[in-house]
């Protein structure tokens, strides 16, 4: 089952991410939101705005199919891409994650990590970073 | 339709002073893709380019659904923007007179198809940088709408 390690959950907390969605016929629609929460090992609430939900949510209705990049300072220092299935919970966004992958430039650069034990998906964060948590900015 | 003057000087790369971005393309049904990118500039007012360098899902997509959303990620400084338009790579090989919306292959690709030497990403600290940049081509976008993300007003027109 696909899950987070600490230092994706704590970079996508503090930066939010930017959401990419889509019509069911593939025309985009990405919102940003600054902050989120993750609750368990692959479930993340991002907090919207009357303007983000009506921004996106009869895209999400048609198809909740979501992609996510890490926020500010994220998007550069937590190379991660999320792939999930999301819905409008009141005023969150809530998205399941299913696919992991690493977008480090490089070699690298799309390598899936939710197909990989849990353990080397954190040994991968381990060999490769040394910030665990964001820089407070 | 033509980016501002503010716009221009925001996208381009962080070493010059510009941003990163993100960039965000879906296949045909809808499955999204979303990448931060670094190498990034605006030519002749309303097309948006991006080296071509490690982008493999985007490419697929973009061959099969040609539009995408570039999103300013870093540093934001209230350039809450979001460009979308026509988007598709273009690859050395192209036909010398092939042009995209109005944007001639040739012409971009002699100026920006080796950009890590044009402008090399020496910003870019040693443990995210790539060790070598292989550039492949470019992705470019048509720009013909630019809407706020800022939360309050997510999907405000702005141009």
């Amino acid at each position: 089952m696909t899950q987070l390690t600490p230092r994706m959950k704590n970079w996508i907390e503090y930066f939010g991410g930017h959401i990419g969605t889509a019509t069911k016929r593939g025309f985009p629609t990405t919102i940003v939101v600054e902050t989120a929460k993750v609750e368990g090992i692959n479930i993340i609430n991002f907090p919207l705005t009357d303007a983000q939900i009506n921004h996106i949510k009869d895209n999400i209705s048609e198809n909740p199919q979501v992609a996510i990049g890490p926020g500010g300072l994220g998007c550069v220092r937590a190379p991660y891409q999320l792939k999930g299935t999301a819905k409008i919970n009141g005023k969150d966004l809530t998205v399941k994650v299913n696919e992991i992958y690493c977008t480090k430039p490089g070699p690298e650069a799309g390598k899936r990590l939710d197909v990989m034990p849990y353990g080397e998906v954190e040994e991968f964060d381990q060999s490769h970073w040394k910030d665990l948590t964001p820089p407070k900015e | 339709m033509r980016l501002t003057d503010e716009m221009k000087d925001a996208l381009k790369v962080v070493g010059k002073g510009g941003v990163v971005v993100h960039l965000t393309t879906c296949n045909a049904d809808g499955k999204c893709n979303t990448v931060g990118e670094r190498f990034i500039t605006v030519v002749k007012d309303k097309y948006i380019l991006i080296a071509d360098m490690f982008a493999q899902k985007t490419k697929v997509n973009l061959q099969e659904n040609p539009i995408a959303i570039i999103t300013v990620a870093h540093p934001v400084k209230d350039r809450t923007w979001a460009f979308r338009g026509p988007t598709t790579c273009l690859i050395p090989g192209l036909p010398p007179d092939y042009e995209f919306h109005g944007l001639n292959a040739k012409e971009v690709l002699d100026e920006w198809g080796n950009w890590a030497e044009k402008e090399p990403p020496d910003e870019v600290p040693p443990d995210i940088r790539p060790p070598v940049c292989m550039q492949r081509g470019l992705i470019a976008m048509k720009v013909e709408e630019v809407y706020s993300y800022k939360p309050d007003e997510s999907g405000k027109k702005i141009l």
